[in-house]
């Protein structure tokens, strides 16, 4: 009885949201882009940009961007789960196996410094795309949402964080931004929230997300077992193995699994772990993967 | 498909090549049924003239090797496909995999088309080789309800054929069912 | 308009410092090759593979890896690159699978009746001069495949391995032979670790690991890998676990 009336009553913080009033103060005090990048001094700038770094229209492009991902969230009764794998290519090319691709934003909470094991408060933001946006524009948010935490004493929500990407991402629009993020937090007022903002300028909350050039095994193998009521170890192994079937069938994602936990309390970190021996065991063990040879 | 209109919403897209092997197909309209009839035809004349069927394997060599010339021909048949069966002396199943370039894969399942980009995931996960026939329709509905739930297009149904020792026959599947999304 | 940035910038000092970005642009055919298969790549990159031979003391060794995969997508995991065409003579085709398919079954054809005809199996000296002109018999209309040979001659019992380019040009060479998309990996990792004169065993150790190192870096190539180890009456074939991303 008690499961149904939490299902269908609204959450405890649900009159503790932000007004709109409130929101648009939010996102207002974020400084005005004056961020000075500088262009090539050529007429279309975009269509310069494209035909130098785009390697899938055109193979032989002299400048080869990182990218290629899978990354996946998807909120459950007991949290989100944030799950990524950690390769980076240009072109056909591995140029890394050990990528962090879960950004913690926030600097007061990224728990750099921390030794135990314990929750850390804060947001997570995922990274798909290019390499180098993301990693610069998580930060940038970082820094605004650190700002926002000294200004008003309390933590942003993610919606508000979400706002101040998704705007940035608009603004850049047709300057050849590659960026496909996701922002996963539980904070009171909200309870678990997660948006999808890419570099369009799309911003979508919602339940369930899986954004990069493996999104669709991993789409495939989540949506077959997800639901809502999921207990927090069989959440933490679908995300699992949703990532280690987009790492087997997408050659541009694979290396280690990251796999993240976001709670009430904050994120939990549950390892960065080698997908070959994960592999081997869910074949082996669990009989999965069937085309796979293991011996001759 | 023309243009904005669905012309037929129960094409049969799959071939009898003999008793105990069916093909599927997919790819530029006009090539794909000319190319599977051709295939039809020449397996039946095959099996006329020696009074043995061909096997599994032997059809799929033979229809790898006459869609590799048309290839490099002046108008290539643009056919992927897939082909079943299973072998009349062994009575081992065979699954292959064709696509319009004529690369031929052995595989324990297979599909075309966006279908591989969600499905293969999935059959990854729930696929065991000596599964029963039901667990194998379970599996396929598995499959086309993530079809449903994710691809942006509307594609009528499914038609489901099931090929044993003792040839091919089609299965009732519900069409109507509706996904919903997470 | 078909353009193709050779070199974007200088990095010496001096002149170039405070020079504005100008690219130096050449004419290329390259873009309008790509225009003519629309949004598919080089035939040799699409679906993936790596193959490499190596020249041991009296044996030699030949290994590929097992992936099918059109562009990001893998297919198969179960898809050798090396035939076998005599007792102690292997082919290890690499490029664009259609041909692979294609190119095996031609040989595995000419070599069948090479045997018919002259009484003997088809010495690895024999079948590279066969494989060159059956290539450059498609010279205006290749073959998108690179061909690897490992084997040891019959009669006089010595290793020999070589490679070609797609038309048919022979690449002999007395140490190693890469090609595929791990082509550029394995050149790096076979100069590392192979020696002269390796004994069958280490030479299946360095064969096994540089092929391994090399798809480890490369994004269309890996998925396990067989490998072969040729001696004068004996051939041991063995599968390697490979990283299954």
């Amino acid at each position: 009885m008690d499961k149904l009336v939490a299902q269908y009553s609204r959450p405890p913080h649900q009159n503790e949201m932000y007004s709109e009033q409130e929101q648009q103060d939010l996102t207002a005090s974020v400084p005005p882009l004056s961020l000075k990048f500088s262009l090539p001094p050529v007429d279309n700038h975009s269509a310069f940009l494209r035909a130098m770094t785009d390697d899938h229209s055109n193979p032989s492009c002299p400048i080869k961007l990182a990218h290629g991902t899978t990354t996946l969230a998807f909120r459950f009764q007991g949290g989100i789960i944030v799950c990524t794998d950690s390769r980076a290519t240009a072109g056909n090319w591995i140029a890394s196996q050990t990528v962090k691709k879960v950004i913690p934003v926030s600097r007061l909470s990224r728990g750099e410094d921390k030794k135990s094991n314990e929750p850390t408060p804060g947001l997570l933001g995922t990274m798909a795309g290019g390499a180098a946006d993301c990693q610069y524009w998580l930060r940038y948010l970082s820094q605004q949402c650190t700002l926002h935490e000294i200004r008003h004493k309390r933590r942003i929500t993610v919606a508000a964080a979400s706002k101040i990407l998704a705007n940035l991402t608009y603004a850049y629009k047709g300057y050849g931004l590659s960026m496909g993020t996701m922002l996963a937090g539980m904070t009171p007022q909200e309870g678990p929230a997660l948006y999808y903002i890419d570099s369009d300028g799309t911003r979508l909350p919602g339940n369930l997300f899986c954004v990069g050039s493996g999104q669709t095994f991993a789409y495939g193998v989540l949506d077959a077992e997800y639901k809502y009521e999921l207990t927090e170890e069989e959440a933490l192994n679908l995300g699992r193995r949703a990532i280690l079937a987009a790492m087997h069938r997408d050659a541009y994602s694979g290396g280690f699994i990251n796999l993240y936990h976001v709670k009430e309390e904050g994120w939990v970190h549950h390892g960065f772990d080698d997908m070959n021996p994960i592999f081997w065991d869910t074949k082996l063990q669990k009989g999965e993967f069937s085309n796979v040879t293991s011996a001759l | 498909m023309r243009g904005p209109t669905v012309l037929k919403a129960e094409d049969d897209k799959t071939r009898q090549l003999n008793k105990h092997t069916l093909m599927a197909f997919s790819g530029e309209s006009g090539d794909t049924v000319q190319f599977a009839e051709y295939i039809q035809a020449n397996a039946a004349l095959y099996s006329m003239r020696n009074d043995t069927e061909l096997s599994p394997s032997a059809v799929a060599n033979f229809v790898r090797g006459e869609l590799a010339r048309s290839l490099r021909s002046r108008s290539p048949y643009t056919v992927n496909l897939l082909l079943g069966g299973i072998d009349p002396v062994t009575e081992k199943p065979h699954l292959y995999w064709v696509d319009y370039l004529a690369s031929l894969a052995p595989l324990p399942y297979a599909a075309h088309g966006y279908a591989q980009y969600y499905c293969l995931s999935i059959l990854d996960k729930h696929h065991h080789p000596d599964c029963s026939l039901e667990e194998g329709l379970a599996l396929l509905t598995l499959c086309t309800d993530e079809l449903k739930r994710r691809l942006p297009i509307d594609y009528k149904g499914m038609l489901v054929k099931v090929v044993t020792k003792d040839g091919v026959q089609e299965i009732a599947v519900d069409n109507d069912k509706v996904v919903r999304s997470a | 308009m078909a353009q193709k940035v050779v070199e974007a910038y200088e990095t010496g000092s001096g002149a170039g410092k405070n020079a504005p970005f100008v690219p130096i642009v050449h004419e290329s055919l390259d873009l309008q090759a790509d225009r003519l298969l629309p949004s598919q790549s080089n035939p040799f990159d699409i679906n993936g593979g790596a193959c490499v031979a190596m020249v041991g003391k009296d044996c030699v060794a030949i290994a590929c890896d097992l992936r099918l995969g059109m562009q990001s997508l893998t297919i198969s995991n179960n898809f050798p690159k090396i035939f076998n065409y005599a007792p102690s003579t292997y082919l290890g085709l690499t490029g664009l699978a259609t041909d692979v398919n294609t190119v095996s079954d031609l040989f595995r054809y000419k070599v069948n009746m090479y045997r018919l005809r002259e009484e003997r199996d088809i010495a690895p000296q024999t079948l590279a001069n066969l494989v060159s002109s059956s290539l450059y018999e498609k010279r205006f209309g290749p073959y998108f495949v690179s061909p690897v040979l490992a084997g040891i001659n019959p009669t006089t019992g010595k290793p020999f391995i070589c490679g070609f380019d797609s038309i048919g040009c022979i690449d002999f060479a007395k140490d190693f032979i890469v090609s595929g998309t791990a082509s550029d990996q394995l050149f790096g990792t076979c100069e590392g670790l192979w020696e002269p004169d390796l004994a069958p065993e280490d030479l299946f150790e360095t064969i096994s690991q540089a092929l391994l190192s090399a798809v480890d870096r490369d994004a269309l190539s890996g998925w396990g890998a067989q490998v072969y180890i040729i001696e004068k009456d004996k051939v041991t074939q063995r599968l390697l676990k490979g990283r299954q991303d």
